[in-house]
């Protein structure tokens, strides 16, 4: 085997700060502002729902401190990408398709919350991510055209020119760690509702606790 | 695995974008393999290997002792 060390090697990653680090921050920072477009779609959806009108002080407030973590998670992120423009550093193909693909999805997917909030699309119920009121049958075939046939397009798309194999290992680690607690939450949640112990089983909610589990264990298996 | 990756890397003053658009895969990848998170499949080991000019043992370690399995 070549007689290779690294003693005091120069690592081009260690002198300019490892933009790797900054992506990481990036990603968290743009699921911290979905969550908090979430939260201000709910919070007016509901406005609407009561009736609407002008907001009173305390609206105002947190609206207010709504949009400031909103806008300073944005800065973080300007600021970042900015440091990375400076950095020099290149980036890779894959890498490229697959940012402009998670700002693209980011755009849309806040931009699409807050029109149906702001428009008084949906009410405060039909945002919430487990309620099973209904709702118009055109939102629920537009929803439906986006997650049963534009979603996996994209997301074929994605997968074929984006993704490397490493994170194909991420995915599949993380689809089996997802299946795994679907197959521990579901009959664990069912006996305690039959113990008299938990609402019934909710297949939405079981839904989204198994894609919350897989998010978690692929951002842990792709950047950490 | 234990691997040179990143002293080969070093080596060329690349960064690890550099290398990961070199392979075609992203920079989380060529971290994950130099930290030996992520054991890399055969046809990227080989396309390191081609790109180094070296064999790949010469650059992954899996630590076989020569004992008596194979």
């Amino acid at each position: 085997m070549t007689n290779l060390t690294e003693g005091t090697m120069f690592d081009v990653d260690e002198k300019t700060g490892s933009n790797s680090r900054r992506i990481l921050w990036m990603t968290v920072c743009g699921f911290g502002i979905i969550m908090i477009l979430a939260c201000i779609a709910g919070f007016l959806s509901a406005h609407i729902a009561e009736g609407g009108g002008p907001l009173n002080i305390a609206g105002y407030a947190v609206l207010a401190a709504l949009m400031s973590v909103t806008l300073a998670l944005a800065f973080v992120i300007w600021k970042l990408f900015h440091q990375m423009k400076r950095n020099g550093e290149k980036v890779p193909r894959r890498e490229k398709v697959y940012n402009r693909f998670m700002v693209g999805s980011f755009i849309f997917g806040g931009v699409t919350g807050l029109v149906l909030a702001l428009t008084g699309s949906v009410d405060a119920t039909v945002t919430s991510l487990i309620s099973n009121n209904a709702m118009s049958p055109m939102l629920a075939i537009i929803m439906s055209v986006e997650i049963g046939v534009i979603l996996p397009a994209m997301t074929f798309y994605m997968h074929k020119h984006a993704v490397d194999e490493q994170e194909e290992a991420a995915y599949r680690f993380a689809a089996l760690i997802a299946i795994y607690a679907f197959w521990i939450i579901a009959p664990v949640w069912w006996l305690l509702w039959r113990g008299g112990m938990l609402p019934e089983v909710n297949g939405i909610a079981l839904y989204f606790m198994t894609i919350f589990v897989a998010l978690i264990v692929w951002f842990w298996k792709k950047y950490l | 695995m234990k691997n040179q990756l990143k002293v080969l890397r070093a080596m060329r003053n690349w960064s690890q974008a550099d290398l990961g658009e070199h392979l075609d895969v992203s920079r989380q990848a060529v971290n994950a393999i130099e930290t030996g998170k992520y054991d890399p499949s055969l046809p990227l080991a080989f396309k390191i290997s081609r790109l180094f000019d070296l064999p790949i043992e010469e650059i992954f370690d899996d630590e076989f002792d020569g004992g008596d399995h194979v």
